[in-house]
């Protein structure tokens, strides 16, 4: 059995104004997404998990069951929590992040009166 | 012995009303913990905090209203069940960690021997260590190991974190986490260190001038857009 990571707990930005399970499932899922968190790696428990960064473990059951949903998580009874094999979840998830970061960049573009491609081009335009 | 209805909350408050020397110290004081919640009790000083903990352990009467614990009047029989954490409780000082430990095993019913070994590592006590020699963290880590090594399934914590210091805080708070995800611990914990904390706990309840403010879920408060902390703030401020 593959040896289990471990979270620490400088690794999350918590911010308590929303819900926890939302931020653990979006930091997780830019941990898989970048590779900080590798395919195949095990995942402590929901009770180390939650023991070791002090939060309530409905919160890391909830973070854990909507990774699952995503396929990102998959767990085998007995064995643990693993990160997905499965390359086109990963390959899914990463598109997806990308379209919700350039969405929110669009956002911020037009609040500027600006289309993403012409604040690209203003940011890169030479003095 | 009556058995405890298994589905009845662990805590069940009514309408308690308490004076002392005719101050009126709790007022009308109503909520319920579900087993297997982890809860914080959260308010300022003089609260009542503390003379609520003090019913739930059967060592007050209420002048008015119900309290149950897990369906029963607390007294001798719900003392078994529960766990009770004192504020500025006090451990005998001319004892090492070890020789407390083997008397609280005589003392208490449902002492988990085959446990304290486990516990007392993730709580970092050191056995030789004497109570009188011990630091507030040390001694505070000491008296949550006296309350983990019984099997009882509620445990009333008066102030845990208070005067301890940041890594003490840290393991007692991983402790309880751990007893709580292993299943059917439903925890009580009156705190101050709510910033630090609040992550903690899946329901609050705010006490304050001897009445319940507010009890909320912690993540639909969040859902809300609110901390523990901002919700305590607009609460009291």
């Amino acid at each position: 059995m593959p040896s289990t990571y471990v979270w620490n707990p400088g690794q999350f930005r918590i911010d308590p104004a929303r819900p926890l399970y939302e931020q653990f499932v979006e930091q997780i899922r830019a941990m898989i997404a970048k590779g900080t968190l590798a395919p195949g790696t095990r995942l402590p428990s929901v009770r180390e998990t939650a023991a070791s960064l002090r939060v309530n473990p409905t919160t890391v059951m909830k973070a854990y069951q909507e990774l699952e949903r995503l396929d990102l998580l998959v767990s085998f009874r007995g064995q643990g929590t693993f990160v997905t094999e499965d390359e086109e979840a990963i390959r899914r998830s990463r598109k997806e992040l990308a379209i919700t970061a350039v969405r929110q960049m669009e956002e911020l573009a037009a609040s500027i009166g600006l289309t993403l491609k012409q604040l690209i081009e203003l940011s890169e335009e030479k003095e | 012995m009556p058995i405890a209805n298994a589905s009845a909350p662990a805590i069940q408050c009514d309408g308690l009303g308490v004076k002392i020397k005719k101050k009126t110290v709790l007022d009308n004081v109503g909520f319920t913990v579900e087993s297997g919640s982890l809860a914080g009790l959260l308010g300022p000083n003089g609260a009542g905090k503390s003379t609520l903990m003090r019913i739930l352990c059967g060592l007050l009467q209420p002048d008015l209203g119900t309290a149950r614990v897990f369906g029963q009047p607390p007294g001798v029989e719900t003392l078994g069940r529960m766990a009770f954490l004192p504020d500025r409780g006090k451990l005998p000082s001319w004892l090492t960690a070890r020789e407390w430990l083997r008397f609280a095993e005589k003392l208490y019913p449902d002492w988990d021997m085959p446990r304290v070994p486990e516990l007392t590592a993730a709580l970092g006590v050191e056995p030789s260590a004497r109570i009188g020699a011990m630091s507030r963290g040390e001694e505070a880590r000491l008296q949550l190991l006296t309350c983990l090594a019984r099997k009882a399934p509620l445990l009333i914590l008066d102030e845990p974190f208070a005067g301890v210091d940041l890594l003490s805080r840290e393991r007692i708070a991983s402790a309880v986490i751990g007893e709580q995800a292993d299943g059917n611990r439903t925890f009580l914990i009156a705190t101050h260190d709510i910033r630090e904390m609040e992550s903690l706990f899946d329901r609050v309840v705010l006490i304050g001038g001897g009445t319940v403010r507010g009890v909320y879920d912690a993540e639909e408060l969040r859902a809300e857009g609110r901390s523990i902390e901002s919700c305590y703030r607009d609460v009291f401020a």
